[in-house]
C-alpha cells in the first residue's frame, strides 16, 4: 500500500471542500439563512422521486425567497441517497459535514430513512420525511424523525375498512414487492380485512425482478370469485399486474368484477399507461388534484406555469415539507433544535396533501391526507370523499 | 383447475420461446468461440429499446421496429467481435475476453441509464393488448407472435445450420477450428458471421420481449442470468439443447408460481443449473462432447 | 563517476533498494493507516476509507483466486454475505460475542467456498464461472426469501460497532468513533495482504500458478490439482466473509440487496484494473475504485460508465493494470536515472 494513490485524491479533495465552505459561507454573510437538506435519490430505480421531490422543492422555495419568513431566506443542498442504505448513510455524513443543514427533508425509500435516522439523531438535526410508509420510522419515537405522510398502518387499515364496508368486499388475493414496504403493507391490510370477516384468498409476494406477471394473474384467476385485489408495487411492475389481470379477465377492465386496491405508490399518469386495464382501480393518493381548496388550486397553477406539467404526489409531498418548514420558522423557530420543538408542536398546518398535526411519536394522525380516488372508463378520476 | 394448468402451460411455452430465443445467441456464439458473452444481455435491452423508439415516436409500424432492432443487433455483435474478441484472441487467456465483456456491458447499461432514465417505458404494441380467447384459455396476439417468430427463427437457423455451406462452415469451425481452417474455411470470418447472427437474435428477442417486460435500461439482466442457466442446462453449443431447456424454465416459471411462490422461481432453476453442473456438466441433453478436463 | 552501462549513483542505488525492499512498503501502508484518519478529519471520507479497507479485503480474497490460481469465482457477492449474515445473526439472535460471531462468519464463508468449489472442481473457466455466478444468485435468493432467518428485504437494523476493546494497560478502545473502526479494518486487511502475500511466495503460491498455468502439466507432475484449488477457494471465500462482516457492523444495516450479484463484478473491476496476479494490484484497484465513484458524484450515473470502460480499457490495452503501467512507468525512470539515455532499451 503505496502514499502514491493517496496524494493524487488529498488535492482534489481540499479543492473540493474549500470551494463547498467558500459557496456556503457567501451565501449566510448575505441573508439569515435556514439550510435545508435534502437526502434524495437521485440515481439508481428510485431516482425519478428524487427528480419529482426537487421540483416541489423549488418551487417553494422560490415562492418563500420572494419575502422571506420572518427575514429568513431558504437553501437548499441536494445529497443522492440512491433509495439504498449505503449511500445514503454516506451521503447524509456527508451533507452534515458539509452544508450544516437545520433540516433535512428525505428519504423516499423506506431501508433508505431507517438507515439515515440514526445519524441525524446524534447531529441533532431534525428529519422530515414524506415518503416512506414503514411503520417502524415513528412507531418505537424518534424525538428527531417527523413524517407527515400516512403510514401503513393508517393506510392500510382504512383501505381494508372500506373495502369491506363500503365496497362490500369480503374475498382479496394480496399482491406485493417483496421489500419492507410491500410486505409491511400486505401484512396490515390482511390483519384488517379479517377482522372485519374477510378472507384472504392468496397472498402474493414478487421479486422486483420479475417480469411477466401473466402466470400471476392466471394464478388469481383460478381462484373464484374474487372481490379485491390490493397490489403494492412499484410503477413499472403495477403496469404489467393491472394489464395482466384484465388479459386473464380477472378485474373490471377485462370484463371480470374485481377492483384492485393501490396505494400512493403508483404515479399519476398511470392510467394513462395502463389503458383500460385500470378501469375501476381505486386508490388512496396523497394529492388530489381535484381538491377545490384554494391552497391546492394555486400550487396546481403555479406548478403548471413553471414546469408545463401536472403535478404529481411527490411534487406536492416535497412542496408541503418546504411549507411546513416554512410554517414553523414563521412560528419563531431558527436553528435545528428550534426547528424540531416547532414541529413537534405543530396543529393544524395546511398543506397541499392534507393538513398535519404530530402525535407524540412525531406521525402526521390527520386522516384528511388519505384521498381516495377511482379510475373512470375515460381515465381521469372521481374523487370518492371517503375521508 | 385443468384450464388453469393448461393456461399456465401456454404462459410457460411463451415465456420459455423468449428465453430461447436470447439463449440460443449464447449458445450460438459459445459454440464456435468457446466464448461467453456478458454484454449479450444488453444487446437484448438495446433492441427492445430500439424498438420502442421506432415503434413510437416515429410511427414505423412494430414489425419494423422488429426488423430495426434486428440489424442494430447485428452491427453491434460485429462491432463487439472487431473490438474485442478478435484483438483478444491469440492471447492465449481464456478469461480476459469475459472479463471484457463484463466491462462492455457495464458501460452499455450505464449509458442507457443515463440516456434513457430508470423509469419504466410503456411499450405497447397493437397486439399486446388483443386478447383472444377460448375455452377458460387466453392469449394475447402479442404472445402467438412471439411464438410464431420463435419457432419461424429456430426453424431457419436449424436448416441454415444443416443445409447452407455456412452453416456447415460454422459447425466445422465450432467443432474443430484448426481443421476447419486447413480445409479452406476462414475461421474468423465464420466467427465474425456467427458474432453477428447471434447479436442480431438478441436485438430481435428484445425487441419482441419489450412489451412483455417491465423496460428499463436493467431488462436484459433480468432475462440474461436464466439465459446462462438455460445455456449450460441445454448444453452449451447445443442448439437442440437449448431449445428444449428454454422451454422447460419457462414451465418451470409458469408452474412454480401456480403451485409455490414466484420468488421462488430463481431458486428452482439456478439448483436445477448446479445439479446440471454436478451430474452432466455438458448439459442434460447435450449430445456434443465437451473437453472439461 | 561510473559509466553509463553500470548502475548510475550510489543515492539512487540506494534509493532503489530501500524502494524494492518490502519491508519498506509495509512499514509504510502501517504508517499510512495510522496517519490517514488524522489527514481526513470529516466522517464523509472516514467512512470512505473504511469502505476502501474493506473493499481491499475483498480485492486480495479475489485475486488469490483468481490470479494466483487462475479460477475466475464470480460469487465474493455471497461469500461476503454469508459472513455477514452468520456473524450479525450470531450476535443478535443468539448473543454471541463479536469476535467469537466474527470467525464463525468467517469460517463459514469458507466453507461455503469450499463446499461450491469441491462441486465444480471439475469444471473449467467458464463453466466454474457460471457456477459461481449461479451460486451467488442462489444465495442472494435464499437471503431475500427466507425472512424468518435473515429478515429478507425488510432488513436487520441498528447492528452495533465491534465492542470495547479492553487491553490491560491501554485505555480502552471504543470502535464506535471512526477513526478507530478504520485502524480495526485497515490493520486487519494489512494483517490480510501479509498473510495472503506469504502464502503467495511460498511453493504454495508456486503450486498455484503452476496450476493456473498448465493444469494438465501440472497433474502430470504429480500436483493434486483439486486439493490446491479448493484450498484457494476457501481462502478467498473466508477473506471475503471477513469483508462482510466488517461490512455489516460498520454500516449497522444489513439488507440482502448489499449482496446482489453486481458486487461480485465490482470487486472484479477493481482486481482487474489493479492488476491481476499481484497482491498490491487489487489494493490499487479497490482504493482508486473506491474513491474515484465518491469524486465523481457530481455526474451521478456517469461514474459507473466510467467503471465499466476502465474495466475494458485495462483488459485490451493493459491486461496488468496498474500494475503493469506503474512498472513501465518505473523502468523507463530508473533508466533515465541510471544515467542512461531513456530511449536505450537494454
Amino acid at each position: 500500500m503505496s502514499k502514491r494513490p493517496l496524494r493524487t485524491f488529498l488535492i482534489p479533495a481540499a479543492l473540493l471542500s474549500g470551494l463547498l465552505a467558500a459557496s456556503t459561507t457567501s451565501a449566510a454573510a448575505a441573508d439569515k439563512v435556514i439550510k435545508i437538506g435534502g437526502l434524495l435519490p437521485m440515481s439508481g430505480p428510485g431516482s425519478y422521486f428524487g427528480a419529482q421531490d426537487k421540483q416541489g422543492v423549488e418551487l417553494a422555495i422560490e415562492q418563500l425567497n420572494k419575502t422571506g419568513v420572518n427575514g429568513y431566506k431558504f437553501e437548499v443542498q441536494y445529497e443522492d441517497s440512491a433509495c439504498s442504505p449505503l449511500p445514503a448513510t454516506q451521503a447524509a455524513q456527508r451533507l452534515i459535514e458539509q452544508f450544516k443543514p437545520d433540516v433535512v427533508i428525505g428519504e423516499e425509500c423506506s431501508d433508505a430513512t431507517l438507515a439515515i435516522m440514526p445519524v441525524m439523531a446524534p447531529a441533532k438535526i431534525p428529519l422530515l420525511n414524506a415518503g416512506s410508509s414503514a411503520i417502524k420510522i415513528t412507531e418505537p419515537g424518534n424525538p428527531w424523525t417527523f413524517r407527515i405522510m400516512p403510514n401503513e398502518v393508517m393506510q392500510g387499515v382504512d383501505i381494508a375498512n372500506n373495502a369491506y364496508k363500503r365496497l362490500n368486499a369480503r374475498t382479496a388475493v394480496l399482491l406485493h414487492e417483496n421489500t419492507n414496504a410491500g410486505i409491511g403493507n400486505a401484512q396490515v391490510f390482511a390483519d384488517t380485512f379479517t377482522k372485519d370477516g374477510g378472507k384472504i384468498l392468496a397472498d402474493i409476494g414478487f421479486g422486483r425482478d420479475v417480469n411477466d406477471f401473466t402466470s400471476i394473474a392466471t394464478r388469481v384467476a383460478g381462484l373464484g370469485k374474487v372481490d379485491v385485489i390490493p397490489t403494492y408495487t412499484l410503477e413499472g411492475q403495477g403496469l404489467k399486474i393491472t394489464q395482466a389481470l384484465a388479459q386473464a379477465g380477472v378485474v373490471k377492465g377485462g370484463g371480470g368484477q374485481a377492483i384492485q386496491l393501490g396505494t400512493i405508490w403508483l404515479p399519476f399518469g398511470f392510467e394513462q399507461k395502463a389503458g383500460k386495464a385500470a378501469l375501476g382501480y381505486i386508490r388512496i393518493v396523497q394529492f388530489d388534484p381535484t381538491d377545490k381548496r384554494d391552497i391546492v388550486r394555486n400550487f396546481v397553477q403555479a406548478f403548471k406555469a413553471k414546469y408545463n406539467q401536472d403535478p404529481t404526489h411527490i411534487n406536492a409531498h416535497a412542496y408541503d415539507q418546504i411549507m411546513l418548514i416554512a410554517d414553523v420558522v414563521r412560528r419563531g423557530a431558527k436553528d435545528a433544535q428550534s426547528i424540531r420543538d416547532g414541529l413537534a408542536a405543530t396543529k393544524d398546518f395546511s398543506g397541499v396533501t392534507g393538513s398535519v398535526e404530530f402525535d407524540k411519536t412525531n406521525q402526521n394522525v390527520k386522516m384528511d391526507t388519505v384521498h381516495y380516488m377511482e379510475t373512470n372508463p375515460d381515465l381521469s378520476w372521481t374523487a370518492l370523499k371517503w375521508n | 383447475m385443468l384450464t388453469v394448468i393448461l393456461q399456465q402451460g401456454i404462459n410457460g411455452i411463451v415465456v420459455g420461446s423468449l428465453y430461447v430465443l436470447v439463449a440460443l445467441g449464447l449458445t450460438l456464439i459459445y459454440g464456435v468461440l468457446v466464448q461467453i458473452n456478458f454484454a449479450h444481455a444488453d444487446i437484448v435491452t438495446l433492441g427492445a429499446f430500439v424498438a420502442y423508439f421506432v415503434t413510437h415516436l416515429l410511427s414505423g409500424n412494430y414489425l419494423a421496429g422488429i426488423a430495426v432492432a434486428l440489424i442494430v443487433g447485428g452491427a453491434l455483435g460485429w462491432l463487439l467481435n472487431a473490438a474485442i474478441f478478435a484483438p483478444l484472441r491469440d492471447r492465449g487467456n481464456e478469461l480476459l475476453p469475459l472479463i471484457a465483456t463484463i466491462g462492455v456491458s457495464i458501460m452499455l447499461q450505464n449509458a442507457m441509464l443515463v440516456t434513457l432514465g430508470p423509469i419504466p417505458y410503456a411499450f405497447d404494441t397493437p397486439y399486446s393488448n388483443h386478447v383472444i380467447r377460448f375455452g377458460g384459455i387466453f392469449f394475447t396476439v402479442q404472445n402467438l407472435l412471439i411464438i410464431v417468430v420463435s419457432t419461424i427463427t429456430i426453424g431457419l437457423l436449424y436448416a441454415f445450420m444443416k443445409f447452407t455451406f455456412i452453416g456447415k462452415a460454422l459447425r466445422a469451425v465450432s467443432q474443430d477450428r484448426e481443421t476447419a481452417g486447413l480445409m479452406g474455411i476462414n475461421p474468423n470470418h465464420v466467427i465474425m458471421l456467427t458474432f453477428i447472427i447471434a447479436s442480431a437474435l438478441a436485438g430481435m428477442s428484445g425487441a419482441m420481449l419489450g412489451p412483455v417486460l417491465v423496460l428499463t435500461p436493467f431488462a436484459g439482466t433480468s432475462v440474461i442470468v436464466k439465459a446462462f442457466a438455460i445455456v449450460i442446462i441445454g448444453g452449451f453449443g447445443n442448439v437442440e439443447g437449448t431449445i428444449i431447456a428454454g422451454l422447460i424454465v419457462g414451465l418451470i416459471e409458469s408452474y412454480t408460481t401456480q403451485f409455490l411462490d414466484p420468488g421462488l422461481i430463481d431458486i428452482v432453476v439456478f439448483a436445477l443449473l448446479l445439479l446440471t453442473l454436478a451430474v452432466r456438466p455438458t448439459g442434460l441433453i447435450a449430445e456434443r462432447r465437451e473437453e472439461n478436463v | 563517476m561510473s559509466s553509463p552501462a553500470t548502475a548510475g549513483s550510489p543515492v539512487s542505488a540506494t534509493a532503489s533498494t530501500i524502494l524494492s525492499s518490502r519491508r519498506f512498503w509495509l512499514v509504510a501502508a502501517a504508517i499510512a493507516i495510522g496517519v490517514l484518519p488524522m489527514i481526513f478529519s470529516d466522517s464523509y471520507w472516514r467512512t470512505n476509507l473504511i469502505v476502501c479497507a474493506v473493499n481491499v479485503l475483498l480485492a486480495i480474497g479475489l485475486d488469490f483466486v483468481l490470479g494466483y490460481a487462475g479460477q475466475l469465482n464470480l460469487g465474493q457477492s455471497a461469500f461476503s454475505g454469508i459472513g455477514a449474515y452468520a456473524s450479525t445473526l450470531l450476535i443478535t439472535r443468539l448473543g454471541v460475542p463479536f469476535w467469537i460471531a466474527f470467525a464463525c462468519g468467517v469460517l463459514l464463508a469458507g466453507l461455503a467456498g469450499m463446499v461450491l468449489s469441491i462441486f465444480a472442481v471439475r469444471l473449467r473457466g467458464h463453466y466454474l464461472a457460471i457456477a459461481s455466478l449461479g451460486f451467488a444468485v442462489i444465495t442472494y435468493q435464499v437471503l431475500l426469501n427466507w425472512i424468518s432467518l435473515t429478515q429478507g428485504p425488510l432488513g436487520i437494523y441498528g447492528i452495533a460497532p465491534p465492542p470495547p476493546l479492553a487491553i490491560p494497560g491501554l485505555p480502552t478502545i471504543a470502535f464506535s468513533n471512526l477513526p478507530n473502526l478504520f485502524y480495526l479494518t485497515g490493520g486487519f486487511a494489512l494483517l490480510t495482504y501479509i498473510l495472503l502475500d506469504q502464502l503467495v511466495r511460498s511453493p504454495i503460491g508456486e503450486t498455484l500458478t503452476a496450476i493456473r498455468e498448465d493444469e494438465v502439466s501440472a497433474a502430470s507432475l504429480g500436483v493434486n490439482c483439486q486439493k490446491w484449488k479448493v484450498f484457494a477457494f476457501a481462502v478467498s471465500s473466508a477473506v471475503a466473509g471477513a469483508g462482510g462482516c466488517f461490512y455489516a457492523s460498520f454500516v449497522g444495516t444489513l439488507v440482502p440487496d448489499a449482496f446482489f450479484v453486481t458486487e461480485s463484478f465490482s470487486i472484479l473491476a477493481m482486481v482487474i484494473v489493479g492488476g491481476m496476479g499481484t497482491l498490491i494490484g487489487p489494493v490499487l484497484g479497490a482504493i482508486l475504485l473506491t474513491v474515484l465513484p465518491e469524486l465523481l458524484r457530481g455526474v451521478g450515473d456517469l461514474r459507473l460508465i466510467v467503471y465499466g470502460a476502465s474495466v475494458t480499457l485495462v483488459v485490451l490495452f493493459m491486461p496488468g493494470g496498474i500494475v503493469q503501467a506503474v512498472r513501465l512507468i518505473t523502468a523507463h525512470l530508473r533508466r533515465r536515472f541510471a544515467g542512461m539515455p531513456a530511449d536505450i532499451k537494454p
